[in-house]
């Protein structure tokens, strides 16, 4: 995948042109269902100010599901409540199908609602029936009316057997769905969800992540889903932005953000190497992870295909008996190490420099080439 | 909806199927299932205000005999008044930093009413609970000292009301700069005391005073209660009086109220407790 710096700050991969990434990145303010542009919020001033949002721009086309992902401190919540309002941004824009959210909030919150504290978004004290029918009215429903449709939101949330318990005797799993389900009671079409799966065993992250993409696409919701676990974002989204550093270093689907990692590093076992052949090998191409064992030498290599083929001449050039290849499959949390913070080279970079992709090193993101940083 | 630019909207359109009548019913009612819920915190807060006029009673007639009780019923107006100010003003306090606590506070933004209708209706969910807890503190009053008073509704609720709008603004002014500076506590509860004096505010031989937080709502309420004055038979003036403060003082409360939340979201605390 190569990669160039749009004019708004976004990483986008070239190679995916044709994507639902690309398609929601060139949605106009009104096609967009949540449209950012050039956000900004600076706490504090002078020495003491501390740039949590640095002109963050992306768009998300209606019924996508979104994952914000970022490293603490990336600046994922303070760019959410900024978007919804809740924090003022110092610049930017930002609509909601289609509304400006600063300049006619109460409009947009037609649509719009957030999970912002996970367990901490409800009542406690009230039963989880309660909690909807409350929610729903202060967003506009009478809970009368929309009964019927709470009742179907308590069953696809495995929470009807529950609907009358309070909230504080229920467990941390349950509560989180409560969360989302007071959440979903309104009747919006965008939700914001910050890290919904935060604090759960394995087994209530893996229950609610299936219901957070069943519910998305029966109900055909738009998600953002800000995480620091990867797997959630894996398993739920379609697409996703990485923040650090309070600015989008990395802005494309999933899937195309795995392939273009996982074609680019391998993990090689030869027979016959010496320290000759070695040193040649390294002066040549960027071999990491050495290991030396009798006459078996295993090495990663970061190769396109074009490096793959140099490399296989050396090595038959250099007699070396192959033992294994393997291809080295990074999942997306490895993918955001290294995009986040897993290279030396954490400096500013200029755009020049980033849309240059034949200059990239190779087995690297082109984010972290920027230094952690667009 | 249509878009900013004017043309039609291609996003789903909610169902809107409620108004503010469900709005204000739904904050009426989990303001009082919340108040129920902690069943040891409500009724402790009732039986402290029975015990504390208990104790000012007996001691008081104990130490004073005849002459406090000459003026009990004036007494039992006063605290009447202030359990219902006290009920208001923390009430509405204590309700925006137990919703900041629980993470609710920021839900209550988001809404499609605006946070300014939310906080009104909670502040007559609020209201509406001082008053009951007050009543039934003055039963217990009354028949405790076995005197009466004169409980026109149609006089005591719009007077009393009025002067606690007063009280209310002054807990919107706390409850927003503890939203901003979280801990204001000692402050807080030092004002509850300062209640006392403009309850008891001498309106009638300081002009100006009348023109302080509850002080003319107070004096008219002892004038209703004891003496049976009904709301069309007070000056015109009195009544204008009445309204103007407490007005003022809501609508000073709440733009504070506005103006800390508003500060609060551009340090972004908002949310935080």
């Amino acid at each position: 995948m190569v990669s160039e710096l749009s004019n708004n700050g976004q990483v986008l991969g070239d190679d995916t042109a044709a994507s639902g990434s690309d398609d929601a990145s060139t949605l106009g303010p009104d096609e967009a269902a949540i449209y950012v542009d050039g956000l900004a919020k600076t706490f504090g001033s002078g020495e003491d100010a501390v740039t949590a949002v640095d002109g963050v721009s992306f768009a998300v086309a209606p019924g996508e599901v979104v994952g914000l992902l970022g490293p603490n401190g990336a600046g994922k919540t303070t760019a959410i409540k900024s978007i919804l309002g809740l924090v003022l941004p110092d610049d930017g824009t930002v609509r909601v199908n289609g509304i400006d959210v600063h300049t006619d909030p109460r409009a947009a919150y037609e649509y719009v609602d957030a999970m912002l504290e996970g367990a901490r978004n409800d009542y406690w004290r009230l039963t989880v029936r309660e909690n909807l029918r409350y929610f729903a009215a202060i967003r506009g429903q009478d809970p009368d009316a929309v009964a019927g449709r709470h009742e179907e939101l308590l069953e696809q949330l495995d929470l009807a057997e529950k609907a009358d318990t309070a909230v504080r005797d229920l467990s941390r799993g349950m509560k989180q769905k409560v969360s989302l389900a007071s959440v979903l009671a309104g009747d919006i079409s965008v939700a914001f969800l910050d890290e919904p799966t935060l604090g759960l065993d394995i087994e209530s992250s893996l229950k609610l992540r299936n219901e957070l993409r069943r519910l998305a696409e029966e109900r055909g919701l738009t998600l953002v889903i800000s995480s620091h676990d990867m797997d959630v974002i894996e398993d739920v989204c379609d697409r996703v932005v990485i923040m650090n550093d309070g600015q989008v270093i990395v802005d494309d689907t999933v899937e195309d953000l795995l392939a273009g990692f996982e074609t680019r590093a391998y993990q090689l076992t030869v027979r016959g190497g010496t320290d000759a052949v070695l040193a040649d090998l390294r002066e040549r191409f960027d071999l990491t992870d050495v290991e030396r064992t009798g006459d078996r030498l295993r090495f990663k290599v970061a190769a396109d295909t074009e490096t793959f083929y140099r490399l296989t001449d050396a090595m038959e050039a250099h007699s070396l008996e192959v033992a294994s290849v393997e291809t080295v499959q990074p999942n997306l949390a490895e993918a955001f190490v290294e995009m986040t913070n897993g290279t030396p080279e954490t400096g500013p970079v200029s755009e020049e420099e980033v849309s240059s992709p034949a200059e990239l090193p190779m087995g690297r993101s082109p984010a972290s080439d920027g230094g952690g940083r667009r | 909806m249509t878009t900013a630019e004017g043309g039609p909207s291609r996003f789903r359109e909610p169902e809107r199927t409620g108004g503010y009548y469900h709005l204000l019913k739904a904050v009426v009612y989990r303001d009082l299932l919340i108040w129920a819920r902690y069943p040891l915190n409500a009724a402790l807060g009732i039986f402290m205000g029975v015990f504390f006029f208990a104790l000012m009673f007996y001691g008081g007639t104990l130490v004073a005999g005849q002459a406090f009780s000459d003026s009990i019923e004036g007494l039992i107006v006063g605290y009447f008044l202030w359990t219902l100010s006290i009920g208001a003003y923390s009430g509405i306090m204590n309700d925006i930093q137990s919703e900041a606590s629980w993470g609710t506070l920021e839900r209550h933004f988001m809404t499609p009413f605006g946070f300014g209708p939310v906080v009104f209706a909670k502040s007559i969910a609020i209201v509406f609970r001082s008053f009951m807890t007050s009543a039934v503190v003055l039963v217990v009053m009354l028949l405790i000292t076995g005197t009466s008073l004169d409980l026109n509704v149609v006089t005591v609720l719009p007077v009393a009301t009025l002067t606690i709008a007063g009280a209310l603004g002054l807990g919107l002014m706390m409850g927003g700069l503890s939203v901003l500076y979280k801990r204001i506590s000692n402050v807080a509860n030092l004002l509850q005391f300062a209640f006392i004096g403009l309850i008891s505010a001498p309106v009638f031989d300081i002009p100006w005073a009348r023109f302080l937080p509850l002080a003319q709502g107070s004096a008219m309420l002892q004038r209703a209660m004891r003496d049976g004055v009904q709301l069309w038979e007070f000056d015109p003036l009195t009544v204008a009086v009445l309204v103007g403060t407490s007005v003022c003082y809501l609508a000073l409360g709440y733009a504070i109220f506005g103006l800390t939340t508003r500060r609060a979201r551009r340090l972004g605390v908002l949310g935080d407790y």
